[in-house]
C-alpha cells in the first residue's frame, strides 16, 4: 500500500508539468557542518543571521546569533561545508550577552564587512531590568574582529534591542544604522533601582538612528532627524518605497493595534529629516509586525512589502506614484494562519518573478508546531509549496536569510530556529537548505560603491531582459526578521540567456548602465564616480537667476505706462 | 492624548483646590464639604492607579480595598451610629481607638490617612505622583487647620489618621499581594496543557505570554467568609457542535458578526485597559464617587461607601483569580479559530489570563451590590469616565457617555461588554455576576452600624 502510494506520487510528479519545474530544496544542515539553535532568554525574542563574506574569499559566510547560546561565525569553506571560526575570529565578547539580531556593513570602508549585533541583557548576570549595550565588531581584515563598541560611541546606549539595519540615509557612502528597541532605554545604575524604576521598565521605546561619522563614530541623530516616536520595536528596513532615489525607512512595531503602528518614514534627503507618511500611504499597519521582506513581486518597478505577523501576514502591494499600499494577502494566496517572523523575496525557481519564503514559529514557552511557508509566484498569485519543496520545517522559526552559499547561481536558505523551552513534538534547530532547482537562467550582481556604500547597500539594480524589467535593492539588514540577506543581487531569468541592460541607481543619485550581459554568471559592477554637486554653487546660481528675473520684471513693470 | 485628558482632569482638580484655597484666604469662606474631600481623594486614588506603570486590575483592586477601608477607619469614630469593622476582618484585630475626651477634626484624619496609605501602597509610583499626593494633603491641611494652633487638636487628628493608615498598611503586607506589581508574571510557572486549557493569547493586550498573577487566588481575603464561597460550576469541555460548551463559543462568534455601533461603544468603554486607564475596579470606585457627589452624604457614609466598594472589588478579584487558575479555561480566541473559524479573532484583544469567570463581571456585580445596599436599587447614574478620549480608530468607535437607572444595570452592561468584545462567553459573565453578589453580601453583612442597645 505504502509502496503503491509512493509510486503514484512519483508518477504524478513526473507527469504533472508544474511538478517538473518545481524547485526543490535539500536540507544540508548536517552535511554542511551547521550545528546551531537559538536559546531564548525568559521569553520569545530573538534569533537572526547575517550573510557576509568576512574574509573576502568570494564565498559567503554566516554570522548567527545564539541568544543564551553562543553566537557562531561560520566560515564558508567553498566546498559546501562551513567551519565554526568563532574562537579564532575573536568573538568571545559576544558570549557575555544575550544576543538577538545581526547586520553587517563595511562601516569604516576598509574593504571588510563589520558586524553590529543587538543584545538585550547579560547572559551570566541576572539584572533587575534587562538592558545592555549592543556590540559593534570591527573586521581587522585578517580573519579576526575586535570589539569597537566604545570607540564608535555605542557604549552608553543601554537598550533592549531587537534588530539593526544598515542603510545610507544621508547618501554619503558611509553606512548608517537604524536600531529597533522593544522596551525603553535604561541608563540607571543597579544601585538606584527601586520599585518605581522596575514598574517603568517595560514601556515602549524609541529606536536609534545612528549616523556614521565618516567611519569613525556613530552618532544618535534620532531627534535631529525629527523622530520622536516610541513603540515595541522589531527593527526596520531602509528601502526606497517612492522611487525618489533616497532611502526611506519602514519601522516594524509589535502590538500596533494597541500601541504604535508601523511607521513609513519618508526621507527628505538632502534635508536632514524623516517624516512619517504611514497613514496617508496605508502603511500604518496595526498588527504584531515582526519584519518586512522587500521585493517587487509583480515587476511593476515599485517595491512591495510582505509584513510578518501573528495570525495572518500582510502583503502590502505598492500602488505606485504616491497611491499608497493595499494589503492583498488574500487575493495573492498568502493568507494562511501562522506566527511568522523572517520572510524573503527571492526568485528561488528562477523563472523571472519573486517567490517568497516565510519562517514560522510559535511563542516560547508554549509552542504548537507550525510549518514554514514557501510561496511560489505563479504570476500574480502565490501557492504554498513548502511540503513539495522540502521547506515545511516545523521547528520554532525566527530569522531567515537567502544567499548562494555554494556559488551555483541559485538562492539557498538559512532558517534560524529557537530551542523549545518545554516539550515539543519535533526537533527545532537551525536549517541550511540547498536550492536544487536546476531550471532557469540567472545572474548575480555584486556592487562596488566608490562614492556610494561600498557593497551597494541602499542602491538599486534594474535589469531589462526579454522585454521585462526587474529591480532589486541591496539589503543592509532587515528585509527579513532581525537578519540580513546576501548583498549580492540575484535575478532569475527563465529561458532568457542575455540581459539587454543593467542599470545601477547608486545611493546619492549616481546612475550607470551596462548593456548586453550574458546570463548564468556572477558579475561585479564598480561605481564610476562623478563630480559631486556643489550645493553652494547651485544656491548662488539660483540666487543670481532670481535676482536677474526680479530686475527684468521690475523693469518691465516700470516701463509700462 | 489620553494622558492629556487625564492631566486636564488633574489640573482642574488642582485649580479647584487652589481656588478654594485662595478664596478661603481672602474671605474665610467656601471650605469644602467633607464629601468633597473624600471624593478628591478617590479621584487622586484613581489618578495614581492610571498613571502608575505595570498596574493591573488585581493589584489595583487590592489597593482600593485598603485605601477605602483606611478612609472608613480614619473617621468611623466620629459617629455614634457606626463602628469599626476591624475585628471582623481577616486577621487584622482591633484598631486603636481615639483618645477619650478629645474633639477630633475628622476631615483632617481622613486627609492624613488617605495620603499615608496612598504613599505606602503605591510606593512604586513616580516622584511626580508622590508630590501630587503630598500637595493634596497639604492643601486640605492648610484649609482645615485652626487659625490658632494653641489648644488645637489638629495634630492629634492628623496623627490618628496617619496611624490608622500605617496599621492597615502593616496588615496589608502579609496578604500575599504586597508589592504584587513586581510579580505580575511568574516566568518560572509551567502549566499543564490539556484540551480546553488557556493558551497565551495571539491577539493580545500584553506582550507577556505568561498569565497574570497566577498565585493571586492564594492571597488573604479581607473577609474570611469570602474565601469559603463555594466553587462555581463550569460547563464541561466539548468540541461537538451543538454541545453546551461549543454553544458558549458559538454565541460569541455569532455576536461578533452583528455587533451594533452601540455595542462596540460599550465594548471599548468598559475595557478599562490597565495600561491606559484606572482599571475595571477603578471604574467601580469612580461609580462610588458619582453616588457620593450626587447624594452628598456625611463623612462616615462617604468613607463607608469607598470601604465597601474597595473591599468588595478586592475580594471579588481575589476569588475570581482563584477560580481562573483552578479552571484555567480557554478564551474564545483559542476555541473559535480551532473549532469554528480559523480567520476569527475577537473585537477586543485578549488580556493575559484565563477566562472563567469574568473579572469584569464579578467586580462590577460586587460593587453594584454594595452600592445598591447603600443608595437603593434605583439610582440614576451618568458615567462620563472616558468622555474626551480619542476615538478608537481601529474599531471605529467613540467613547460615549453612559446613562443608567440602577447600579445593577451598570454591572450587567460591564459584563455584557466583555461578551461584545469577544473575550468572554456567556457563562464567564453569568457566573461572574452571581459570585460577585455573594462576595458583596458578605461585605454588606459586616457590622458597619452599632446594634441598637435594647432598653431594659
Amino acid at each position: 500500500m505504502t509502496y503503491r502510494l509512493i509510486v503514484i506520487t512519483i508518477v504524478t510528479s513526473l507527469i504533472t508539468p508544474t511538478g517538473f519545474c518545481q524547485s526543490h530544496f535539500t536540507d544540508v544542515t548536517e552535511a554542511a557542518g551547521i550545528k546551531h539553535v537559538f536559546k531564548v532568554f525568559e521569553g520569545m525574542f530573538g534569533g537572526g543571521a547575517c550573510v557576509l563574506d568576512y574574509n573576502n574569499d568570494g564565498y559567503e559566510d554566516l554570522y548567527i546569533t545564539g541568544g543564551m547560546n553562543d553566537d557562531i561565525l561560520y566560515k564558508n569553506n567553498g566546498n559546501g561545508t562551513f567551519t565554526n571560526v568563532s574562537e579564532q575570529a575573536g568573538l568571545a565578547i559576544t558570549k557575555k550577552y544575550v544576543t538577538q539580531g545581526v547586520a553587517g556593513a563595511d562601516v569604516n570602508r576598509d574593504g571588510f564587512v563589520d558586524l553590529f549585533i543587538t543584545t538585550i541583557t547579560l547572559r551570566n548576570e541576572k539584572k533587575a531590568i534587562p538592558r545592555e549595550i549592543n556590540i559593534f565588531l570591527l573586521n581587522n581584515g585578517n580573519g579576526t574582529f575586535r570589539d569597537a563598541t566604545s570607540e564608535y560611541g555605542l557604549d552608553s546606549l543601554y537598550s533592549f534591542s531587537t534588530g539593526g539595519s544598515f542603510g545610507d540615509f544621508n547618501a554619503d557612502g558611509w553606512p548608517d544604522l537604524y536600531v529597533g528597541n522593544y522596551f525603553n532605554e535604561y541608563y540607571g545604575k543597579l544601585s538606584y533601582i527601586n520599585d518605581n524604576t522596575l514598574v517603568g521598565a517595560n514601556q515602549i521605546a524609541k529606536g536609534y538612528l545612528l549616523l556614521n561619522e565618516k567611519g569613525k563614530r556613530f552618532k544618535n541623530v534620532y531627534a535631529d532627524y525629527k523622530l520622536d516616536f516610541r513603540g515595541f520595536g522589531f527593527g526596520g528596513v531602509f528601502t526606497d518605497f517612492d522611487n525618489d532615489g533616497d532611502q526611506d525607512l519602514i519601522v516594524n512595531h509589535d502590538f500596533g493595534y494597541k500601541r504604535t503602528p508601523n511607521m513609513l518614514l519618508e526621507n527628505h534627503y538632502p534635508r536632514s529629516n524623516f517624516k512619517d507618511v504611514a497613514k496617508s500611504f496605508g502603511m500604518d499597519v496595526k498588527i504584531n509586525s515582526m519584519g518586512a521582506a522587500v521585493g517587487d513581486f509583480n515587476n511593476d518597478g515599485w517595491m512591495d512589502y510582505f509584513i510578518t505577523n501573528i495570525h495572518f501576514n500582510w502583503f502590502m502591494v505598492n500602488q505606485g506614484n504616491g497611491k499608497g499600499f493595499v494589503n492583498k494577502s488574500t487575493e495573492l494566496g498568502t493568507h494562511f494562519f501562522a506566527i511568522s517572523w523572517g520572510a524573503n523575496f527571492g526568485d528561488f525557481d528562477q523563472d523571472g518573478d519573486l517567490d517568497l519564503f516565510v519562517a514560522n514559529g510559535d511563542l516560547n514557552p508554549y509552542c504548537v508546531a507550525m510549518a514554514d511557508f514557501y510561496f511560489v509566484n505563479t504570476g500574480n498569485h502565490f501557492e504554498d509549496k513548502a511540503r513539495q519543496a522540502g521547506l515545511n520545517d516545523y521547528g520554532i522559526g525566527r530569522g531567515s536569510v537567502m544567499f548562494d552559499y555554494d556559488n551555483d547561481g541559485d538562492q539557498d536558505l538559512l532558517v534560524v530556529n529557537q530551542e523549545p523551552v518545554l516539550t515539543y513534538p519535533v526537533p527545532s534547530v537551525t536549517h541550511l537548505y540547498r536550492n536544487d532547482s536546476a531550471t532557469g537562467n540567472w545572474i548575480k550582481i555584486s556592487l562596488k560603491g566608490i562614492q556610494a556604500e561600498s557593497h551597494g547597500i541602499g542602491s538599486k539594480i534594474e535589469i531589462e531582459a526579454g522585454g521585462k524589467k526587474m529591480i532589486r535593492e541591496i539589503d543592509g539588514g532587515g528585509s527579513s526578521h532581525i537578519s540580513q540577506n546576501s548583498v549580492i543581487a540575484h535575478f532569475g531569468l527563465g529561458k532568457i540567456s542575455k540581459i539587454d541592460k543593467i542599470t545601477v541607481y547608486w545611493t546619492g543619485g549616481n546612475k550607470q548602465s551596462i548593456i548586453n550581459v550574458a546570463a548564468n554568471q556572477s558579475i561585479t559592477i564598480s561605481e564610476i564616480p562623478r563630480e559631486k554637486w556643489n550645493y553652494n554653487l547651485i544656491y548662488i546660481i539660483v540666487g543670481l537667476i532670481a535676482v536677474a528675473a526680479g530686475v527684468i520684471y521690475w523693469r518691465n513693470v516700470k516701463s509700462k505706462p | 492624548m489620553i494622558s492629556t485628558v487625564y492631566n486636564r482632569k488633574v489640573i482642574i482638580l488642582i485649580m479647584l483646590a487652589g481656588g478654594l484655597f485662595s478664596s478661603c484666604k481672602q474671605a474665610d469662606e467656601k471650605i469644602p464639604e467633607d464629601y468633597e474631600v473624600a471624593t478628591a481623594w478617590a479621584d487622586m486614588t484613581n489618578y495614581i492607579a492610571k498613571t502608575t506603570p505595570s498596574n493591573t486590575p488585581t493589584f489595583s483592586s487590592r489597593c482600593l480595598g485598603y485605601i477605602g477601608y483606611t478612609m472608613y477607619e480614619s473617621v468611623v469614630n466620629s459617629s455614634t451610629e457606626y463602628q469599626s469593622v476591624a475585628p471582623e476582618l481577616n486577621g487584622l484585630g482591633a484598631l486603636p481607638m481615639p483618645e477619650e475626651g478629645i474633639k477630633y477634626k475628622w476631615v483632617l484624619s481622613l486627609n492624613a490617612g488617605q495620603a499615608e496609605i496612598l504613599r505606602n501602597i503605591y510606593i512604586q509610583t513616580s516622584d511626580e505622583n508622590k508630590s501630587k499626593i503630598d500637595s493634596l494633603e497639604q492643601h486640605f491641611e492648610k484649609l482645615f487647620r485652626d487659625k490658632n494652633p494653641k489648644d488645637s487638636n489638629d495634630n492629634k487628628s492628623i496623627e490618628y489618621g496617619r496611624m490608622i493608615a500605617q496599621r492597615i498598611f502593616e496588615w496589608s503586607k502579609t496578604d500575599g499581594g504586597h508589592r504584587g506589581y513586581l510579580k505580575n508574571f511568574d516566568k518560572a510557572l509551567v502549566f499543564k496543557e490539556r484540551p480546553g486549557c488557556w493558551r497565551p493569547p495571539l491577539y493580545a493586550q500584553s506582550f507577556s505570554h505568561f498569565p497574570l498573577h497566577p498565585h493571586w487566588g492564594k492571597n488573604r481575603t479581607f473577609i474570611a467568609s469570602d474565601s469559603a464561597i463555594s466553587d462555581p460550576a463550569f460547563i464541561s469541555y466539548d468540541t461537538v457542535p451543538g454541545s453546551a460548551y461549543y454553544n458558549q463559543f458559538k454565541q460569541v462568534y455569532e455576536k461578533e458578526k452583528v455587533l451594533t455601533q452601540k455595542e462596540k461603544e460599550t465594548a471599548i468603554w468598559w475595557s478599562d485597559d490597565p495600561d491606559e486607564t484606572f482599571t475595571p475596579p477603578g471604574h467601580s470606585y469612580y461609580l462610588a464617587t458619582l453616588a457620593i457627589r450626587k447624594t452628598k452624604p456625611d463623612i462616615v457614609k462617604c468613607a463607608e461607601t469607598y470601604a465597601r466598594v474597595g473591599i468588595a472589588v478586592a475580594d471579588a478579584f481575589r476569588n475570581c483569580w482563584k477560580w481562573k487558575y483552578q479552571f484555567f479555561s480557554e478564551r474564545p480566541n483559542t476555541f473559535i479559530p480551532e473549532h469554528i473559524d480559523i480567520e476569527w479573532h475577537s473585537f477586543w484583544p485578549d488580556p493575559p489570563f484565563p477566562a472563567f469567570p469574568s473579572g469584569h463581571a464579578i467586580q462590577a456585580s460586587a460593587a453594584a451590590t454594595v452600592l445598591a445596599d447603600l443608595y437603593g436599587e434605583r439610582f440614576e447614574i451618568t458615567d462620563s469616565a472616558h468622555v474626551g478620549r480619542k476615538r478608537d480608530e481601529l474599531r471605529n468607535a467613540d467613547f460615549v457617555v453612559r446613562h443608567f437607572n440602577s447600579f445593577w444595570e451598570v454591572a450587567e452592561e460591564t459584563a455584557n461588554s466583555r461578551f461584545y468584545g469577544g473575550i468572554h462567553t456567556p457563562q464567564d459573565n453569568k457566573i461572574g455576576l452571581e459570585k460577585g453578589k455573594e462576595i458583596a453580601n458578605n461585605v454588606n453583612k459586616l457590622n458597619w452600624k452599632r446594634k441598637p442597645i435594647n432598653p431594659i
